[in-house]
């Protein structure tokens, strides 16, 4: 265990994702963005490669993707958790886990052809960015509402392109909206971690 | 923004809603980062109780739980800095959670 949590964080989200251990302690802040950037890119993945299965009714690789997905949900949870302790950590957990019901329910209504669930998915999912950036500003005023909502809204957007390719059987449109989802989860662990580094500058600082 | 709820009524013989100020040492519960703090609170009858939102966004102080809700009391706290006091006037336990947010859950002890 590092001194850091940054270090612990980045150590943490290494041997969820590729078993790899640090071969250097990274300076914290570094390592904090890069934990994270890693931890919400993984989601993605995790989340793409569970929705594809899904809708080609390969059943066992689903489960096996959901079960992976929700590993890495519980990474994200003893992220935030390092930061803010564990009350914020078991609060978090349940609320991150809520979107993922959300996408699973849209993946569903895709699947069925079934619009009206669709909207309902989508609407609880838009609904849910409020609640996400409400969670993350009380945790650090540092990042208003508003912002961090926009931008968990516009991952909703791109993961809904990605599973709306893969419903239509478009490999190739599908895995350059994969790209997209993944490469905007920087735009959201980016300002988390600066913020957390500005909030705790004797923990995360550079 | 601070609002205020107030309503002179007792609800299901159990729960008030005391329409007085609340006196400046009411026992209260804040509401932060999804949790209520504290999660569990004990207070003599007659005690009157206060609510504080601190995140930004709505919260409900809804009685039960959300696998079996109690109409017996229902309070709106709409975004940060909203409050909302009661007035518990029998002894008993009153769960409590939030409509939104079923993770967040509390407890009024009343001894």
């Amino acid at each position: 265990m590092s001194t850091g949590c940054g270090q612990t964080m980045a150590a943490d989200s290494s041997a969820q994702t590729s078993g790899m251990a640090l071969s250097s302690p990274a300076p914290k802040a570094t390592g904090l963005k890069s934990a994270l950037n890693t931890l919400f890119q993984e989601h993605v993945y995790l989340a793409a490669a569970a929705t594809g299965a899904a809708l080609d009714g390969r059943e066992a690789e689903f489960k096996a993707a959901a079960g992976a997905l929700d590993q890495n949900s519980m990474a994200i949870g003893r992220a935030i958790g390092s930061v803010y302790g564990p009350d914020a950590e078991q609060a978090f957990l349940p609320l991150w886990r809520k979107h993922i019901g959300f996408a699973v329910d849209y993946t569903v209504g895709v699947a069925g052809k079934d619009r009206a669930k669709q909207d309902k998915a989508v609407n609880d999912l838009i609904g849910y960015t409020r609640d996400f950036g409400a969670f993350l500003n009380s945790a650090n005023p540092d990042l208003p509402t508003k912002v961090v909502a926009d931008l968990v809204q516009h991952h909703v957007v791109t993961l809904k392109s990605v599973i709306d390719a893969q419903a239509s059987k478009d490999q190739a449109r599908a895995y350059t909206a994969l790209r997209t989802a993944a490469g905007h989860m920087q735009a959201i662990a980016d300002p988390l971690a600066d913020a957390i580094a500005k909030q705790f500058p004797d923990r995360f600082g550079s | 923004m601070r609002r205020r709820w107030e309503l002179g009524v007792v609800l299901a013989g159990a729960f008030g809603i005391a329409a007085v100020a609340p006196a400046p040492s009411s026992p209260g519960v804040e509401i932060q980062l999804f949790r209520f703090r504290p999660a569990r609170l004990e207070v003599q009858p007659g005690t009157q109780v206060r609510w504080t939102n601190r995140d930004d966004i709505t919260h409900t102080i809804t009685g039960g739980t959300p696998e079996a809700p109690q109409a017996a009391f229902r309070l709106v706290l709409e975004g940060r800095g909203a409050v909302a006091d009661g007035t518990f006037v029998e002894r008993g336990t009153y769960p409590y959670f939030c409509e939104r947010h079923h993770h967040m859950r509390g407890e009024i002890r009343v001894q």
